[in-house]
C-alpha cells in the first residue's frame, strides 16, 4: 500500500449516509491498489510521482480565502462554483429556469449516497472519487425542455494550508428531448499541488441534445483525475468539445455509450502542453445499437518536456449493424524533449460497419513556415500561428465569446520565443 | 551420390501420376536406405525440466556452450508467467504436458487413412503427390526432395559463399557465427515463449550471406534437409553482412494435419551495412476444424536487426492457418537510414484468431518503415492488428506510414486494430490510418451482373483488397497464397 493510498484513506469526516458506500469504495481500492506501468491502461501515465505523498482533507481552509479567477464571459442560465471540490455558495448564481433543476449534492448526502450507488466505480480513480466525494451537483433538464443560455461548472483549485485531495460528482440528466448546453471550467487561482477527482455522468434521453464544453485551464502543478460517462438513448445528440491545457498530471477518461439507435457523439477536442505537463486523455466509444454514428476528431501539441497521451477507441458491438465511426487524431511535436503517445483503436464486432481511424505525429510544415518568413513574419511569430491554426481547426463551431477566450488559453501555452535556427 | 539421387527424383517425378502407390514405394525405399533417422526412438516423454533441456542438447551433439544457453533460457523460462494481453481466448497451456522433442503420435500410415477433406483441399492447391504425402504427415519422412535438392543447391550456395544449413549443424560446423549471432536479436529472456524456444529448440535454418554477396537464389524451407521434423520449436538465424542480399521464403504452402499444440518459433534477422534481407512466409497450419476443435496455437516471436547502416529488412506474411496466431514480426531500425516492412494478409475463417502485426522501433537516424496490413474475418473468426511505432530520441528524420484494413464476411466475426505509436523525436513524421468494412454491396453486384459467382466474386474482391501485399511476394508463393485464401474462403458466404 503507497503512502498515498494511506494518506487519502484515512480517518476523514463524512456525514452518515455516505458510510456505508464510503466504506466499499475504500475496501475494494485497498484490495485493488493504485495501478502501476503493467496496468494497460496505464502504460504511458505513471502515478510514481505521486505516491510519496500525502494530502489532507478537501478544502482545507480555502473557503476562507477570497478567490480571484476570471469566469467565462456571456450570460449563463446557472453558474455553480466548486473551490477545491467543495460548493462556493458567494460565487455561485442560480436563477429560477423553468425546467431545469439543479441541486447541490454536498447537502443532500442521501442523494449523494444514491447516485455513488447507482454507478459502481469500475478503476482505483473510481473508488478513490466514491470514497471521497462530499459535494457535487445534479442537473436535471425535464423532458422536452431546451435551455437557451449555457450552465457553467467552474472547478477552482487554490493553494490551501496544505496539499489537499478533493472529489465530486456531477450528475446530469436529460429527458426526452431536451436540450443543454453545459460548460465545465477548470480554472486555478494559484499554482498548488493539489489532487483533483471529478466523476461526472450524463444521461440523454431520446432525441435529448446536450452541447458539452469542458475546458481544462487547471491550476500550474495540480493532479486531476476526470472520468466523464455519458449514455445515449435513441436519436440523441452528444456534442462534445475539450480543451486540455491545464494541470501538472491530467488523466481524463471520456467514455461514450450509444446506447440508442441512431444515437450521435460528435467530439472535438485539443490538448496543448509546455513544461513538464503530462495530460493522458483516453475516449472509449461503445456502438451498441443500430446506425449509431461518431465523429471524433483530436489534436495535440506537446512542448518543451511536456508528454502529450491519446487513447481513442472505438467499440462495435455485435448487431450495432449501421455504426459509423470515425476518429482522427493528430499531432505536433515541438520539443526534442516532448513525447506523443497515440493509440487509436478499433474494435469491430458487426459486419454492416463503416469505420475508420487516422493518427498522424509530426511537425511544422518547413513550407508554410517558409512562405509565412517570406513574407516578412519573425520565425517566431510564424510558429504560433501556425500552431494555432492547427489547434483551431478543429474549433471552428465553438461559438465566438467562447473561442475568443480558447485561443487565448492557447495562446499562452504556445511556444514562446525560440532560438532562430 | 549428389548425382544418383538427382536421378532418382527424375525418376520419382516421373513416377508421380501413377498414384499413392509409387509415391510410398519410393519413399519406403528411401526409409530403407536409411536417409531418414528412426524418429520413434528420438522421442522424449512429455515434461519439461533440466533434464529434459540436457536431452535435446545431447540428442543434437551440441558443445557445452550452447547446453549452457539453453539451461540459462531454461531458468529465466521458469521465472515467467504467460503473457495475457493479447485479444485472444486460450485455454491455458499445460507445459508439462507436451513432448519436447517428438513426432506426432498416430500418423496415418498412408494416403488412405489421410481426411478426404484435407486431401481434397491438396487438390484445389494444386499440391503435387508425392508432397501431398509429405504435408498430411504421413509416416515416412518424405525428406527426399529437399535432401536431394538441398545438396544439389547447396554446391551452388557454397560457391558464392553462403551457408545454408539447419541450426543444428550450424552449431557443430560454424560455431563461431552461431555464438556471435544467437540471441543477439531475439534474447533468450526477451519474452515468454522466446524464451522457452531457446530452452528446447529442436532444429531450424541457419543462413549466412558473406559480404558483398547477392544469394543467388532464393532460399526456402523447402529446400532444407529435415523440414518436415523441425516441427515445433523452430529457430531461424538469418545473417547478411555488409552489402550483402537473400531473400527467404519459410513456411508450409499447404495445410499440415496437426493436433492442437504449441508452435513457438524464434526468428532472428541481422542486416549489417546496406544488407537486404527478405523474408516471405505462407502460414497455413492446420486451422482447427469449423467448431474450433483442434488447430495449432501459432506463437511466435519474428525480429530482425537493421544493424547496419542503410540495411533493409521487409517482411510479407500470409497468414490463413493456426487456430490461434500471434505473432509480431519486428524491426530494429538502428543503422542510419536503414528501411523497415511490413506487409501481411492475415485471414480468420470459423473460430480462428489472430493477434498479429510489427513493431518498428526506430532508433537510427533517416530511418523509414512502412506497414500494410490487411486483416480478412469471416465466420467466427477474430482478427486483431496489433502494432507498435517507437521513434525513439535519437531518430531524426524517422518515416513511418501505416495502412490496415479489415475487410468482414459474416455477422459474426470481428475485427481489431490496435496501433501504439509513441514518438520522442520532434523530426519525425508518422502516419496510421485504418479502415474497417464489409465487402461493398456494389462490388458484389457489379461482378454477380457480369456472370459471376458469389463466391467467385467474393473472392476476387479479396484479392484485390490483398493485391498490396501480395505483390510482395515471390511469383510462386503469391499464386499459392491467392488459392490458398480462396480455399480458406469456402463457405464464408451465403
Amino acid at each position: 500500500m503507497s503512502a498515498l493510498l494511506e494518506s487519502l484513506l484515512g480517518e476523514r469526516a463524512a456525514p452518515a449516509a455516505l458510510a456505508g458506500v464510503r466504506e466499499a469504495a475504500i475496501a475494494a481500492l485497498r484490495e485493488r491498489g493504485l495501478p502501476g506501468p503493467r496496468d494497460e491502461a496505464w502504460k504511458y501515465t505513471s502515478l510514481r510521482a505521486l505516491e510519496q505523498r500525502r494530502y489532507a482533507d478537501g478544502d482545507c481552509g480555502a473557503r476562507m480565502r477570497a478567490i480571484d479567477v476570471g469566469f467565462l464571459p456571456g450570460p449563463s442560465a446557472a453558474r455553480l462554483v466548486f473551490v477545491n471540490g467543495i460548493h462556493r455558495e458567494d460565487l455561485s448564481e442560480v436563477g429560477a429556469v423553468t425546467g431545469l433543476d439543479i441541486e447541490r449534492l454536498g447537502e443532500r448526502p442521501d442523494e449523494l449516497a444514491a447516485i455513488l450507488r447507482s454507478a459502481p466505480p469500475v478503476d482505483a480513480f473510481g473508488e478513490l472519487n466514491a470514497a471521497l466525494a462530499l459535494d457535487g451537483v445534479r442537473v436535471r433538464v425535464a423532458a422536452g425542455a431546451r435551455i437557451q443560455a449555457p450552465v457553467q461548472i467552474v472547478h477552482v483549485g487554490t493553494p490551501a494550508d496544505g496539499d489537499v485531495a478533493w472529489s465530486l460528482r456531477v450528475q446530469v440528466e436529460l429527458g426526452d428531448g431536451a436540450q443543454l448546453r453545459l460548460i465545465e471550467h477548470h480554472v486555478g487561482s494559484a499554482p498548488n499541488a493539489n489532487l483533483g477527482s471529478i466523476v461526472a455522468a450524463y444521461r440523454l434521453g431520446a432525441r435529448a441534445r446536450l452541447d458539452l464544453i469542458q475546458l481544462q485551464d487547471g491550476a500550474e502543478g495540480a493532479g486531476l483525475f476526470r472520468r466523464s460517462d455519458a449514455v445515449l438513448g435513441s436519436d440523441a445528440i452528444f456534442d462534445l468539445h475539450t480543451v486540455e491545457v491545464g494541470a501538472q498530471l491530467a488523466r481524463h477518461d471520456l467514455v461514450v455509450a450509444l446506447e440508442g439507435r441512431g444515437a450521435r457523439l460528435r467530439s472535438r477536442g485539443v490538448f496543448a502542453l509546455r513544461g513538464r505537463q503530462h495530460a493522458d486523455t483516453r475516449l472509449a466509444v461503445t456502438h451498441a445499437a443500430r446506425d449509431t454514428a461518431c465523429d471524433i476528431a483530436w489534436r495535440g501539441v506537446a512542448d518543451q518536456r511536456s508528454r502529450g497521451v491519446f487513447h481513442g477507441a472505438i467499440t462495435v458491438a455485435a448487431g450495432a449493424d449501421g455504426a459509423d465511426a470515425q476518429l482522427s487524431n493528430k499531432n505536433l511535436l515541438l520539443s526534442a524533449q516532448a513525447e506523443i503517445d497515440t493509440q487509436p483503436v478499433l474494435e469491430i464486432h458487426a459486419d454492416e460497419v463503416k469505420a475508420a481511424h487516422g493518427a498522424t505525429v509530426g511537425q511544422l510544415d518547413e513550407r508554410a513556415l517558409f512562405y509565412l518568413r517570406s513574407r516578412g513574419l519573425p520565425l517566431d511569430l510564424a510558429r504560433r500561428m501556425l500552431v494555432a491554426a492547427f489547434c483551431g481547426a478543429v474549433l471552428d463551431d465553438l461559438e465566438p465569446a467562447l473561442r475568443a477566450r480558447v485561443d487565448a488559453l492557447l495562446a499562452a501555452r504556445l511556444p514562446q520565443a525560440e532560438a532562430t535556427p | 551420390m549428389a548425382t544418383q539421387t538427382q536421378t532418382e527424383i527424375e525418376i520419382e517425378r516421373a513416377r508421380e501420376p501413377n498414384g499413392n502407390a509409387t509415391v510410398e514405394a519410393a519413399l519406403n525405399r528411401r526409409y530403407e536406405a536409411g536417409f531418414v533417422t528412426d524418429i520413434e526412438s528420438e522421442s522424449l516423454p512429455p515434461g519439461l525440466d533440466e533434464g529434459v533441456v540436457r536431452a535435446i542438447s545431447a540428442r543434437k551433439n551440441e558443445p557445452e556452450w550452447m547446453t549452457e544457453w539453453r539451461l540459462a533460457a531454461f531458468r529465466h523460462w521458469l521465472t515467467m508467467t504467460p503473457p495475457h494481453w493479447a485479444k485472444l481466448e486460450i485455454e491455458p497451456i499445460d507445459f508439462q504436458a507436451i513432448s519436447y522433442f517428438s513426432q506426432p503420435k498416430n500418423r496415418p500410415k498412408s494416403l488412405d487413412e489421410v481426411d478426404p477433406k484435407l486431401l481434397e483441399t491438396y487438390d484445389k492447391l494444386g499440391v503435387p503427390l508425392h508432397e501431398r504425402a509429405r504435408l498430411a504427415g504421413v509416416a515416412v519422412d518424405a525428406v527426399f526432395d529437399s535432401v536431394s535438392v538441398g545438396t544439389t543447391f547447396r554446391k551452388e550456395l557454397a560457391a558464392a559463399g553462403v551457408i545454408f544449413c539447419s541450426i543444428s549443424e550450424a552449431v557443430r560446423e560454424h560455431p563461431e557465427l552461431v555464438r556471435k549471432y544467437l540471441g543477439s536479436v531475439v534474447p533468450t529472456g526477451d519474452n515468454y515463449f522466446a524464451a522457452l524456444n531457446s530452452a528446447v529448440f529442436s532444429d531450424g535454418s541457419f543462413v549466412f550471406v558473406p559480404k558483398g554477396v547477392r544469394c543467388p537464389m532464393e532460399l526456402s524451407t523447402y529446400f532444407r534437409i529435415n523440414a518436415r521434423d523441425t516441427g515445433q520449436f523452430e529457430r531461424t538465424l538469418l545473417i547478411a553482412e555488409e552489402g550483402a542480399s537473400v531473400s527467404y521464403l519459410e513456411g508450409c504452402t499447404a495445410p499440415m494435419r496437426d493436433e492442437n499444440q504449441l508452435h513457438a518459433a524464434v526468428v532472428e534477422l541481422v542486416a549489417l551495412d546496406d544488407a537486404t534481407i527478405k523474408y516471405s512466409t505462407v502460414q497455413n497450419w492446420y486451422p482447427g476444424d469449423e467448431n474450433g476443435v483442434g488447430g495449432i496455437y501459432n506463437f511466435v516471436t519474428k525480429r530482425g536487426d537493421c544493424r547496419g547502416a542503410r540495411s533493409k529488412i521487409s517482411w510479407t506474411q500470409v497468414e490463413t492457418g493456426s487456430a490461434i496466431t500471434w505473432k509480431y514480426p519486428s524491426c530494429v531500425l538502428r543503422g542510419d537510414e536503414s528501411v523497415g516492412e511490413f506487409n501481411s494478409v492475415a485471414l480468420t475463417h470459423h473460430r480462428q484468431q489472430a493477434d498479429t502485426g510489427t513493431k518498428m522501433i526506430h532508433i537510427g537516424r533517416n530511418t523509414k518503415s512502412k506497414i500494410v496490413s490487411k486483416g480478412i474475418s469471416a465466420g467466427r473468426g477474430q482478427n486483431t492488428y496489433r502494432g507498435l511505432v517507437k521513434v525513439e530520441k535519437g531518430a531524426d528524420g524517422a518515416r513511418n506510414h501505416t495502412q490496415c484494413d479489415s475487410l468482414l464476411i459474416g455477422k459474426k466475426c470481428g475485427a481489431h486494430t490496435f496501433p501504439y505509436i509513441e514518438v520522442k523525436n520532434p523530426g519525425a513524421i508518422v502516419e496510421h490510418e485504418a479502415t474497417t468494412s464489409k465487402i461493398s454491396e456494389d462490388q458484389l453486384f457489379y461482378c454477380r451482373s457480369r456472370g459471376i459467382g458469389e463466391e467467385d466474386a467474393v473472392s476476387m474482391i479479396v484479392d484485390g483488397f490483398c493485391k498490396q501485399v501480395f505483390k510482395e511476394l515471390p511469383m510462386e508463393f503469391a499464386v499459392e497464397a491467392k488459392k490458398l485464401l480462396e480455399v480458406s474462403l469456402e463457405g464464408a458466404v451465403g
